[in-house]
């Protein structure tokens, strides 16, 4: 690799404002499959008000976005990755009859028709779901659960009422110390632990970015991605934002049933993670996202031609600090280049990025990149790694063929 | 002017309910997965496909009979899989072997 990568020497990176140029030839792989060993043989599956994802199960559903939507900022509705943890999960609502109650240790339970939630001043924020264990199928030595590539994520424009709008309007009484929410997905097992996950209450009066979703850029959400209501919980993994909304309940204790202990937790460790192979001493909730980048564009693999000008492009995002930098390299990372961003669409969002690269010779070329976000969190060299398959943030490559 | 009065108010109706009444159904495709044949695979497929499909199975990294046996343990304790004490032996064999290290 070393020997090819040192045949295409002096390329510069250059910046461009975006300015496409139509240099991959030859086919460009459909999706990763073609030259990702992880996904070899995963169909490409159409679901309802879905458009073709790659299907990780089908029992509860957990499909993945093929890699080439991220070379742009937002993720259409039809290709947002779809992952539910029970079965049977729900495939019909009626508004009419539909409630979100909100209960517990509150002064004034309510019980919200969506022309109801709707009343609440509108409130937008544009926010980027990763499944905590997006790229799980990558851990060396490998570990068990969802086998995902990198696709279980996605970004979007989430509109709905503030959650602390909604708790101030039942008015959470002193002592309320965590908030529970529960959707529509219901076990048909009865041993099989429903899905509810926690916040406390503290953390959701600080921040208003927390809200109660049914708009997703722009549209009702996808009955896969949520409907009629979700929790979106900005910069936190996915795992929070539950699903098909149904109940809020507020606890004068900490929650600690099934998906928050012993689910969704990870080393109680600076880096949240432990030597490979190994066991840690203690755990904690998983919470915010790391920071991690990806070359969309041109797709793995793909051949370009010697001395035609490429045009890298893809994103990057983090936990909520917002993307400073891109920076892209073709020597395995001896030297690094700025990348272009583009438009800023929070600190929440992906955070597109294109760059123009030059191969000017033949051969197997690898190009890697890596972002930073304002607090000058970045990604490494090496895999972290823990049992659970959480928290990936891995410098990622592609390869392309110089020809 | 009364007609128009009259047509006015059912479009009014017509859409109320629209907004009042909206539903959203949707069908999922059916499970299409398949395992291998062998010794113990009816036994898998139906203790398995109690909770989820057995793409839950062929996409986990392989892994020989201690891997399987957690599995099957985790599966019974902390999910309820009721699972007879002959059956449990037969599905983790069968596991290990025709989903074993790759």
């Amino acid at each position: 690799m070393r020997h090819h990568l040192d045949e295409v020497t002096r390329r510069g990176f250059l910046l461009t404002a975006g300015v496409a140029v139509a240099t991959v030839v030859g086919r460009r792989p459909s999706f990763a499959a073609d030259v990702d060993p992880l996904l070899a043989g995963r169909p490409l599956v159409r679901y309802p008000e879905k458009t073709d994802l790659i299907l990780l199960t089908a029992r509860p559903p957990q499909l993945e976005t093929p890699l080439s939507y991220f070379d742009r900022a937002i993720t259409p509705n039809d290709a947002f990755f779809v992952r539910y943890h029970v079965f049977p999960i729900p495939t019909s609502v009626d508004l009419d009859p539909w409630r979100l109650e909100v209960k517990g240790h509150v002064d004034k339970p309510l019980s919200l028709s969506m022309d109801d939630l709707k009343k609440f001043p509108r409130a937008s924020v544009t926010a980027a779901a990763q499944c905590s264990g997006n790229s799980r199928g990558r851990f060396a030595p490998r570990v068990l659960g969802g086998q995902w590539g990198d696709g279980a994520m996605g970004n979007a424009v989430w509109t709905g009422a503030r959650l602390q709008d909604v708790l101030k309007a039942a008015g959470a009484r002193s002592g309320a110390l965590d908030v529970t929410f529960d959707g529509l997905d219901k076990p048909a097992f009865p041993t099989v632990p429903d899905f509810v996950k926690a916040l406390d209450l503290q953390r959701i009066m600080n921040d208003p970015d927390v809200i109660v979703a049914y708009e997703m850029n722009g549209q009702r959400l996808p009955m896969l991605n949520g409907f009629p209501a979700r929790l979106v919980v900005p910069g936190w993994y996915a795992t929070y934002w539950v699903k098909n909304l149904t109940e809020i309940t507020v606890l004068t204790d900490r929650f600690e049933k099934f998906w928050m202990k012993p689910g969704y937790r990870i080393p109680d460790t600076p880096c949240g993670c432990v030597e490979p192979g190994t066991a840690p001493k203690n755990t904690v909730p998983i919470t915010r996202m790391t920071v991690r980048s990806f070359i969309a564009s041109p797709a793995s693999g793909s051949r370009v031609a010697v001395n035609q000008p490429v045009t890298l492009k893809g994103i990057a995002f983090d936990g909520g600090y917002g993307i400073r930098e891109v920076q892209v390299s073709d020597n395995l990372g001896i030297t690094w280049s700025r990348a272009m961003l583009g438009p800023d669409h929070g600190r929440y969002s992906f955070r597109e990025w294109a760059a123009r690269w030059t191969p000017t010779g033949p051969g197997t070329a690898r190009l890697m990149v890596r972002a930073f976000n304002t607090i000058g969190e970045s990604q490494s060299y090496e895999s972290l790694w823990n049992p659970a398959g959480y928290l990936r943030n891995v410098i990622e490559q592609i390869t392309l063929v110089v020809a | 002017m009364r007609p128009l009065a009259i047509a006015l108010g059912l479009v009014l109706v017509a859409i109320n309910a629209a907004l009042a009444g909206e539903t959203v159904s949707i069908t999922l495709p059916p499970e299409s997965i398949a395992l291998k044949a062998g010794a113990g695979m009816d036994q898998t497929q139906t203790a398995c496909r109690m909770c989820h499909s057995l793409d839950y199975i062929t996409t986990q990294p392989g892994g020989g009979t201690a891997q399987w046996q957690g599995v099957v343990t985790k599966m019974m304790k902390v999910y309820g899989a009721p699972i007879s004490d002959q059956d449990v032996k037969l599905i983790e064999e069968y596991l290990a072997t025709h989903y074993g290290p790759r």
